[in-house]
């Protein structure tokens, strides 16, 4: 199944890679082979890929049924889990410049191990507080990095 | 002699008080990636990138270069005592080493990994000094039909190594070349893939793909093990920091032999610290008078492997250097510091720069000594780091991610980008696709690509320049023989097996 879903990805992608690169205009001022060139034998490489991904799955033996089944009825929590870690860090990043880095932060960092270090209530809010405002100020203040304060007023 | 003199240059600019404290700074933070899980020596010295930018390029080099070996040894630390390696070389260490941990040796486990890789490395560090001046200078021939092939030799063999599948490794590398295009083409001006978004003028920015595969992947990981509850126990250090004198007369071959294996491997593409790692264990379990021990604690499936691991560091800095080409995920971060720092790697480098190059090389040889201080008498300190929960960690560690992104371009679409490579870098990991080919290729696309633009020039457009010189047939060969091999020898394997049992 993966390797179908692969294969399918690379034929869709040569596919759109191609298309996009026939679509830009010819210059007249440019080396002979002009920024095409590169990009075509790209797309043709990975339309020779996915020939060789279909090879592959067409030689390896076919999975038996049983583990198919035990797959279907096993646990997914973990993918669940990491799927809410990817969309709570999307909202983090979000936020990151309108919130202002550390508290931006320190809120996706308490949110993360109320989770993950349960009834640690004191040791989270103080590792996510602290380390938010001491990392601001080593980053932004010592080595000049460019964060976002915010409403903060230093 | 002229090589001595340019290792007595080096020592004058690696001895600089500034340069030994970016050297400390290096090995420490090393050590330091290699015990705490979720950030590797890619990732972090991705991260470490923006950090540098006002420095001196030399000592913003010596530090990463320190963290890059400086992982490794670190890396031996989590084998030993968790069994769960810090880094992918140090796989093979985790099956005797935490053995030995399970029978109270896990100090002359540490030591004799600490004291094997700064053996290892010094004499991976000797190899990179006395093969680094000839290569370069050979490299000086070398066209930009040469330099296209041997690119394609370099990816093709990271595509197909790097594993299970060729194909996953050529759409994995293919995937990287594409991600390169986006943004203006240098030579014509014309805007490629960029979508209108404006950043994406200059192109998709490597740290942020780097950070995104390395270091967010890495987390998706450890949470997802975290909520399936799969994080092994750990064994306090037990048993003096030391070695016995059996124990000593055991490791000192392995050693010396894993140190030559890890630099010879070290200096090919693809292979890199694993496949030293395995290639040592394996040689040590043929040569040993108790091959019935390994795996039940033998001290040299530690001493080779752990020594062939840290000598490939060295070996992988001479392609690097000489050739301007990587040969893996950690050496490509190194060419794309260099590039940010306007140095371009290569034989021009050894005329050009040789304060960049021999400071580099010879601080290599002061990194080991601060390593081996490091890893043994102050190993309780790094030790106590596993301590600290993985719950807590996973979460600092996709923050520190976020700043040092940031920081690059001030960029919202660089976090997003981040994390989108971070997803892909987990989704690539469930299809059993490897990121190295994509990293490599990404860096060397651009690259890549003007040295095919400007060889078809200098043909008229006739592809015959390819395979024009002995040294365009040579790599063009052995870039067929490495896609080719894989498919090959399993099935040269079914069918000895299949003569085998006939003969049965």
């Amino acid at each position: 199944m993966a390797n179908r879903f692969i294969f399918v990805f690379a034929v869709i992608l040569a596919a759109v890679y191609i298309y996009a690169t026939e679509q830009f205009p010819v210059l007249e001022i440019s080396d002979p082979l002009g920024p095409k060139a590169f990009p075509r034998l790209l797309g043709i490489g990975m339309l020779i890929t996915a020939g060789a991904l279909l090879a592959e799955m067409l030689r390896a033996p076919k999975a038996g049924t049983a583990g198919k089944g035990q797959k279907a009825s096993g646990e997914f929590h973990h993918y669940y889990v990491v799927g809410a870690v990817a969309i709570w860090t999307g909202l983090y990043l979000t936020v990151f410049e309108w919130l202002g880095y550390a508290i931006a932060t320190s809120i996706y960092l308490l949110a993360m191990m109320a989770y993950f270090h349960r009834d640690k209530w004191a040791a989270n809010l103080l590792t996510s507080v602290l380390y938010s405002f001491v990392s601001y100020w080593m980053f932004a203040k010592l080595l000049d990095v460019p964060l976002t304060r915010c409403i903060l007023p230093f | 002699m002229e090589t001595l003199t340019h290792i007595l240059n080096g020592f004058t600019v690696c001895l600089q008080p500034i340069n030994l404290w970016y050297t400390f700074i290096g090995v420490f933070l090393g050590t330091v990636i290699g015990v705490l899980p979720g950030i590797g020596p890619a990732a972090g010295i991705a991260l470490l990138i923006p950090v540098t930018f006002g420095m001196n390029p030399t000592s913003a080099l010596i530090m990463m270069a320190g963290l890059y070996y400086g992982a490794r040894y670190g890396g031996s630390t989590t084998s030993i005592l968790i069994r769960t390696p810090g880094e992918a070389s140090s796989v093979m260490t985790s099956i005797d080493g935490y053995e030995m941990a399970l029978k109270g040796r896990a100090g002359a486990a540490l030591a004799v990994s600490a004291i094997g890789s700064f053996i290892a490395g010094t004499v991976g560090v000797v190899g990179l000094t006395l093969f680094a001046l000839p290569l370069a200078k050979m490299a000086l021939k070398f066209g930009p039909a040469e330099y296209f092939t041997l690119m394609l030799f370099a990816m093709t063999a990271v595509a197909s190594l790097s594993g299970r599948s060729v194909a996953k490794g050529m759409l994995s590398m293919i995937l990287g070349l594409m991600i390169s295009t986006v943004g203006i083409d240098l030579q014509s001006g014309q805007s490629r893939y960029t979508m209108g978004i404006l950043e994406f003028q200059d192109g998709v920015g490597f740290i942020v793909v780097m950070v995104g595969l390395f270091a967010v992947a890495e987390v998706f990981r450890g949470i997802e093990s975290l909520s399936m509850g799969t994080a092994p126990p750990m064994i306090r250090i037990s048993g003096k920091l030391w070695l016995t004198r059996e124990e000593w007369k055991r490791s000192l071959a392995p050693i010396f032999r894993g140190g030559i294996i890890g630099f010879v491997i070290g200096v090919l593409p693809g292979a890199g610290g694993t496949v030293a790692s395995i290639l040592s264990y394996s040689m040590e379990k043929r040569l040993s008078k108790h091959p019935e021990e390994f795996g039940k604690g033998a001290i040299e499936g530690v001493a080779g492997p752990e020594s062939a691991n840290n000598s490939d560091t060295a070996g992988a800095m001479v392609p690097l250097l000489t050739l301007g080409v990587p040969g893996g995920g950690a050496t490509a971060v190194m060419l794309g510091a260099f590039i940010m720092y306007g140095i371009q790697p290569g034989p021009m480098l050894f005329q050009n720069r040789p304060d960049v190059v021999w400071g580099l090389v010879d601080s290599m040889y002061i990194g080991n000594i601060m390593l081996l201080i490091l890893n043994l008498p102050l190993i309780g300190l790094f030790v106590r780091m596993l301590y600290i929960p993985r719950s807590m960690l996973y979460p600092l560690i996709l923050a520190i991610s976020a700043i040092g992104i940031y920081a690059i371009n001030a960029s919202m679409l660089d976090l997003c980008l981040m994390l989108f490579f971070g997803i892909v870098g987990y989704v690539f990991d469930k299809l059993d696709i490897p990121v190295a080919p994509l990293v490599l290729s990404l860096v060397l696309g651009g690259i890549m690509e003007q040295s095919f633009r400007q060889a078809m020039t200098l043909s008229e457009g006739d592809l015959v320049i390819f395979v024009s010189s002995g040294i365009t047939v040579t790599l063009v060969v052995l870039s067929a023989i490495s896609i080719a091999m894989p498919l090959i020898l399993p099935r040269i394997k079914a069918l000895k097996a299949a003569s085998a049992e006939d003969e049965d």
